[in-house]
C-alpha cells in the first residue's frame, strides 16, 4: 500500500506531472497532425516523392528514443535549447510522422479509383474531391494512424524526463535513482493509465468521424 | 452534336508507344445514341474518355457543339456533360441526394432549386425520393445504384451523356429492365450519347448509330440495320455473329413484316361447310375468324370437315396474342413454339390488323439485305 501512501502524499505533485505529460504529448500530436496530414495527401501525387518521405520516417522510427534525445542535444545547445520541453517535442513530433504520413497516404491512395473517375468526370476539381470525397473516406484510417502516434508517444515522453523535459517521466526517473519503488510505480501505472485512455477515446472519435455510408 | 476529327491517342513514347486510337473520323449529330463498339483494347473507351479530356488527344480535334474542346475550360466543359461509369462511382460519403446535387452545387444552384431537382430526377429513374433520398449508396442495390448514376449524370440537364458500359455491371434481368427504362427516358430527352459497350446486344437495342472499333481504326459506324446486313468486313461480321440475320429479329418489329390484307380469313358468322369450300379453293390450312374485327381463333380443314353450324362454333385460340410493336424474333419464336404457320396481329386497342408468317419474315429481311445492297 506504500503506492496509495505516496500519491497521497504527492498528490499535487501527480497531477502536476500528468498534465505536463498530457500537454507535451497533445501539442506535439497537433505539430504532427498539421505537418503530417498535408504531406501524406501530397506525396500520393508523386510515388518517387512518397518512397522518400515513407523511408525517412522509418528510419527515424528505427533511432533509440534516448538516442535521439543524445543526437538533438549538441544540436540544439546551439540555440540553448539542449535541455527541457524543445528537445522533447521535437522528438515527439518526428516519432508521430510516421504513423499519421504513412496512414493518410495509405488512405488516401486507397479511395476507389472509380470514385475519383466518376467525380474528375463530372468536372470536380482536384481540390474538391479531396474535400468532398478523399478526405472524408480516408478519415477512419487517419484516425487509426493518430491513435497508434498518440499511444506511442505517450510511452516515449517517459523518457524525455531524461532530458528535464516534466511529465511522468520524472517519477520513474527519479524512483529509480533513489530507488523508491512507490515512486516508480506511480510513474509506470500513470503512463500505462493514460495511454489506455487516450486510446479508447481516439477509438471513440475513430467511430464517430467515420461518415455514416461507409460504417460496414 | 460531338465531332471526332481525325482523333489520334498515343499512350507513352519512343519504342513503348501503343497508339489507342488511329485518325478516327465520325460525327454523333445531335440527339442521336452512338455506340462505340469492339473487343476490350480496341480504343472505344479511350475515344469517350477523350471527349471530356480524361485522356488528352493526341492529334486530330474533338469538337462538342461546334466547339474544339482544347479550347474550353474543361471544368466547364464536364459540367455540360453527363458522365456514367460501369463501376457506377457514387460517393458512398453522401446521400443519394448529396450525389445527385454534386453537379448543381458545383453550378451554385439554389438549395431549393437542387432539392426540387432531385426529387424530380428520383421520380424519373423510378425511385420514390422520400424512400431514397436520405439513403446511402450501400443501403442500395447495384441497379438502384446505376439510377442513380444516370439521374446524377442527368442532374443538370446537359445535352451530352457519356456513358462508358452504364449498364455492365448490372445483373442481366435487371440489365434489361434498365436499358428499357433508359430507352424510354431518350425518346423523350432526345440526349446526345456516346456510349460505350462490348455487348452487340446491347448495342442493337440502344443504338441509332454503331461505331465499330478494331485496334484503334473505327472499321464502319452505320445503323445497327446496316450493321447487321452489311457488314463491312470479316471482323464486322464475326464480331456480330453468325446468327446476324437472327439479330436482325430482335430490331425489327412485326409491324415491320406483317401482311397487312391476309386472305385466309373468315366472318364467323359462315357455316362450316362454306368455309372449307374457301379452304379448299384457295389452298389454305387455316384460316383466322373474326367477328367485328376481333380475333375469335383459328380453324383448320379437319375442324370442319362433317361439321355443320357456324364456324365461329368451332375456332380453337390462338395461344398467344402478338402486337405489332412486337420484335419480329418473339413472334418467329411464337410460331415454333406453337407449330402454327401464321399468327394474327393485333393493334393497340385489340382489334385486328393483319398476320404475320414465316415466309413475310423472311420477306422482311431479304428486302432488307437488298437494300442495303443497293446504296
Amino acid at each position: 500500500m506504500s503506492l496509495w501512501v505516496f500519491l497521497q502524499d504527492n498528490l499535487s505533485m501527480a497531477l502536476f506531472l500528468t498534465w505536463e505529460h498530457l500537454w507535451m504529448v497533445g501539442l506535439s500530436l497537433l505539430i504532427a497532425i498539421v505537418t503530417g496530414v498535408p504531406l501524406g495527401i501530397l506525396i500520393t501525387k508523386n510515388r518517387k516523392l512518397a518512397q522518400k518521405v515513407i523511408g525517412g520516417a522509418n528510419v527515424i522510427m528505427t533511432i533509440p528514443s534516448i538516442a535521439l534525445f543524445g543526437l538533438m542535444l549538441p544540436l540544439l545547445a546551439v540555440f540553448g535549447h539542449g535541455l527541457g520541453k524543445v528537445p522533447a517535442i521535437i522528438a515527439l513530433v518526428l516519432y508521430s510522422e510516421l504513423p499519421i504520413i504513412r496512414n493518410t497516404y495509405i488512405a488516401i491512395k486507397n479511395v476507389d479509383p472509380a470514385l475519383v473517375d466518376a467525380g474528375r468526370g463530372m468536372g470536380m476539381t482536384k481540390w474538391q474531391l479531396l474535400r468532398e470525397v478523399e478526405i472524408p473516406l480516408a478519415i477512419p484510417v487517419i484516425i487509426a494512424g493518430l491513435r497508434t502516434a498518440a499511444v506511442m508517444i505517450i510511452g516515449i515522453a517517459a523518457i524525455a524526463a531524461y532530458v528535464g523535459a516534466g511529465g511522468l517521466g520524472v517519477f520513474i526517473q527519479q524512483g529509480i535513482a533513489r530507488s523508491h519503488e512507490a515512486m516508480v510505480l506511480a510513474g509506470a501505472l500513470g503512463v500505462s493509465l493514460l495511454a489506455i485512455v487516450v486510446d479508447l477515446g481516439m477509438g471513440f472519435l475513430e467511430r464517430r468521424l467515420t461518415p455514416r455510408g461507409v460504417k460496414a | 452534336m460531338i465531332e471526332y476529327d481525325s482523333v489520334t491517342k498515343i499512350f507513352g513514347a519512343g519504342k513503348t508507344a501503343v497508339t489507342a486510337t488511329d485518325s478516327v473520323t465520325f460525327t454523333i449529330e445531335a440527339g442521336e445514341t452512338a455506340v462505340f463498339l469492339g473487343p476490350s483494347g480496341c480504343g472505344k473507351t479511350t475515344l469517350l474518355r477523350m471527349t471530356n479530356r480524361l485522356e488528352s488527344v493526341t492529334r486530330g480535334s474533338i469538337r462538342v457543339q461546334g466547339r474544339d474542346i482544347m479550347e474550353m475550360n474543361v471544368q466547364q466543359l464536364r459540367l455540360g456533360m453527363g458522365y456514367v461509369i460501369q463501376q457506377i462511382g457514387l460517393f458512398p460519403n453522401k446521400t443519394i441526394a448529396g450525389n445527385i446535387a454534386v453537379v448543381p452545387r458545383m453550378l451554385k444552384w439554389d438549395k431549393r432549386r437542387i432539392d426540387e431537382r432531385i426529387d424530380e430526377l428520383l421520380r424519373i429513374v423510378k425511385l420514390d425520393p422520400e424512400i431514397y433520398r436520405n439513403r446511402y449508396p450501400v443501403e442500395l442495390s447495384g441497379g438502384q445504384q446505376q439510377r442513380v448514376g444516370v439521374a446524377r449524370a442527368l442532374a443538370a440537364d446537359p445535352d451530352i451523356l457519356l456513358m462508358d458500359e452504364p449498364f455492365g455491371a448490372i445483373d442481366p434481368i435487371n440489365r434489361h429492365q434498365i436499358q428499357d427504362e433508359f430507352l424510354k427516358l431518350q425518346a423523350q430527352l432526345k440526349k446526345t450519347i456516346a456510349f460505350v459497350s462490348h455487348d452487340i446486344h446491347e448495342a442493337i437495342k440502344m443504338a441509332d448509330k454503331i461505331a465499330i472499333f478494331k485496334d484503334g481504326k473505327l472499321v464502319q459506324f452505320d445503323t445497327p440495320e446496316i450493321i447487321l446486313m452489311r457488314p463491312a468486313s470479316k471482323f464486322v461480321s464475326d464480331f456480330v455473329g453468325a446468327d446476324r440475320a437472327l439479330k436482325v429479329l430482335g430490331l425489327l418489329k412485326v409491324r415491320d413484316a406483317m401482311n397487312r390484307e391476309p386472305r385466309n380469313v373468315i366472318q364467323g358468322e359462315f357455316t362450316a361447310e362454306e368455309a372449307l369450300r374457301f379452304m379448299e379453293d384457295n389452298n389454305f390450312r387455316h384460316l383466322i375468324v373474326l367477328r367485328e374485327n376481333r380475333v375469335l381463333g383459328f380453324v383448320t380443314r379437319r375442324q370442319l370437315k362433317y361439321e355443320q353450324g357456324r364456324v365461329e362454333e368451332l375456332v380453337e385460340k390462338f395461344p398467344e396474342e402478338l402486337t405489332a410493336r412486337e420484335p419480329l424474333r418473339d413472334a418467329l419464336s411464337a410460331m415454333l413454339m406453337h407449330d402454327l404457320m401464321s399468327f394474327p396481329v393485333l393493334d393497340d386497342s385489340g382489334g385486328f390488323s393483319g398476320t404475320i408468317s414465316y415466309r413475310y419474315i423472311q420477306k422482311s429481311i431479304l428486302e432488307l439485305y437488298s437494300e442495303s445492297q443497293d446504296d
